[in-house]
C-alpha cells in the first residue's frame, strides 16, 4: 500500500525527494500521511481532488488484496 | 500467429461505403473478408434521424494476407481486432510504421501500468499499442490491454478503479515522456463490451421516451460512458439528451425534443 502510494506520488512530482509516506494502523484499519513539497501540492491534489481521489481508489483495491482497508490523507506540507 | 480472429469495425453511411472503407483500410479484397453488418443504418426522413451503418469485418485467412502493414507488424501483436473503447468512430491499431517516440511512448506506458498493477497485488499481462487518431485534429491514442484472471475487482463500480487506474497512468506517462498523451487503459475487452451495451440502452431508452412521451434519468456514469450516451443520440430526430447532477452521480436524461410549429 505504501510502496503504491509512494510510487504514484514520486512520479508525479517534481521533487521526488520531498515526497514521504508513514503508514500507521488505526483500529484495524491502515491510515497512509503523504507529504510531498509545497509546490507539488496541487500535482498531488488535482483539480477538485481528482488525482488524490484516484489515489485513494487504487489504494482501496491494493489494501483489499491484502485483506485489509486503507485511507489516504494528503499532508499540510511542514 | 495468433489465433484469434482479426476483426474491424467501421461506420460509414451506408454498408457498402463501410465495407469500401474497411477494405482499403485493410488493404484486402472483398474475397478476403467476411462482412458481418452489425446496424444497417437508416436513410432517417428529410435528412433526419439518419443513423450511420455499422459493419465488422472478419480476416478469412491471415497467413495470406500480404500487405505492407503486416510486413511491418512482426514485432508487434499480428492482431488488427478494433477496441473502441467508448469511442464512436472506426479506429485500428496503427500499422506497423511506429516512430522512436510511439515506441518510447508505448513501453513507457506499459511499464508504468505495470507498476501500478503489481504494487496493488494484481497479476496480469499487458500490451500496449497505438490506435490512430479518429480525425484530423486529434492524435494517437495509446491503448493498454489488461489480460488476465479475476480482474473484476480493477474494473470496480461503475468502471471506477478502471479509470482511476487510466487517469494515474496517463498522468504519470505524460510527465514522463514530457507531453499529453490520451490513453485508454481496457481490461479483457471491457469498454469495448460496455460501450456496445451503452448503444444500446441508449435506443431503447430513447424508444421508451418516444413512446412514453416521459423523460428517462439514466444511472449514474462517468463522463467517458456519458459521452456515449450523448453521441448515439445526437442525431435522434425525437429526442434529446443532458446530463444532469454533480460528479460522481451525474446523469444523463433522455427526453423528447421542443417541437418548433
Amino acid at each position: 500500500m505504501k510502496e503504491l502510494i509512494e510510487y504514484i506520488a514520486a512520479s508525479l512530482v517534481d521533487d521526488p525527494t520531498q515526497v514521504r509516506v508513514r503508514q500507521e494502523w488505526v483500529g484495524g484499519k491502515a491510515r497512509l500521511e503523504l507529504w510531498v513539497a509545497k509546490e507539488d501540492m496541487g500535482r498531488i491534489i488535482g483539480k477538485s481532488g481528482r488525482v488524490a481521489n484516484a489515489m485513494r481508489v487504487l489504494l482501496r483495491v491494493a489494501a483489499a488484496r491484502e485483506g485489509k482497508q486503507a485511507t489516504l490523507d494528503v499532508m499540510e506540507p511542514r | 500467429m495468433s489465433h484469434e480472429k482479426t476483426t474491424l469495425e467501421i461506420i460509414a453511411p451506408t454498408v457498402e461505403e463501410a465495407v469500401a472503407k474497411g477494405l482499403n483500410q485493410l488493404g484486402l479484397r472483398e474475397e478476403e473478408v467476411e462482412v458481418e453488418v452489425l446496424d444497417a443504418g437508416s436513410r432517417g426522413f428529410l435528412g433526419l434521424g439518419s443513423r450511420q451503418a455499422r459493419i465488422r469485418l472478419w480476416i478469412k485467412e491471415k497467413e495470406s494476407v500480404q500487405t505492407a502493414p503486416l510486413e511491418n507488424e512482426k514485432k508487434r501483436p499480428a492482431k488488427i481486432e478494433r477496441k473502441p473503447a467508448l469511442s464512436t468512430n472506426p479506429t485500428q491499431p496503427t500499422e506497423g510504421t511506429l516512430d522512436r517516440d510511439e515506441k518510447f511512448v508505448l513501453a513507457t506506458a506499459e511499464q508504468i501500468t505495470g507498476e501500478l498493477l503489481q504494487k496493488m497485488h494484481l497479476k496480469a499481462r499487458l500490451k500496449a499499442s497505438m490506435l490512430p487518431p479518429q480525425d484530423e485534429n486529434d492524435q494517437p491514442t495509446v491503448m493498454v490491454e489488461v489480460q488476465g484472471e479475476d480482474l473484476s475487482i480493477l474494473i470496480g463500480r461503475r468502471s471506477e478503479t478502471l479509470n482511476a487506474l487510466q487517469y494515474i497512468t496517463s498522468l504519470i506517462l505524460s510527465k514522463e515522456v514530457g507531453h499529453w498523451v490520451p490513453l485508454i487503459i481496457d481490461v479483457q475487452g471491457y469498454r469495448a463490451r460496455r460501450e456496445r451495451q451503452l448503444r444500446v440502452l441508449a435506443r431503447r431508452s430513447a424508444e421508451q421516451v418516444v413512446h412514453t412521451g416521459r423523460k428517462i434519468t439514466l444511472e449514474p456514469m462517468p463522463a467517458n460512458e456519458r459521452r456515449v450516451i450523448h453521441l448515439e443520440l445526437r442525431d435522434h430526430p425525437e429526442v434529446t439528451t443532458e446530463s444532469v447532477g454533480e460528479e460522481p452521480n451525474r446523469k444523463v436524461t433522455i427526453f423528447l425534443k421542443k417541437h418548433h410549429s
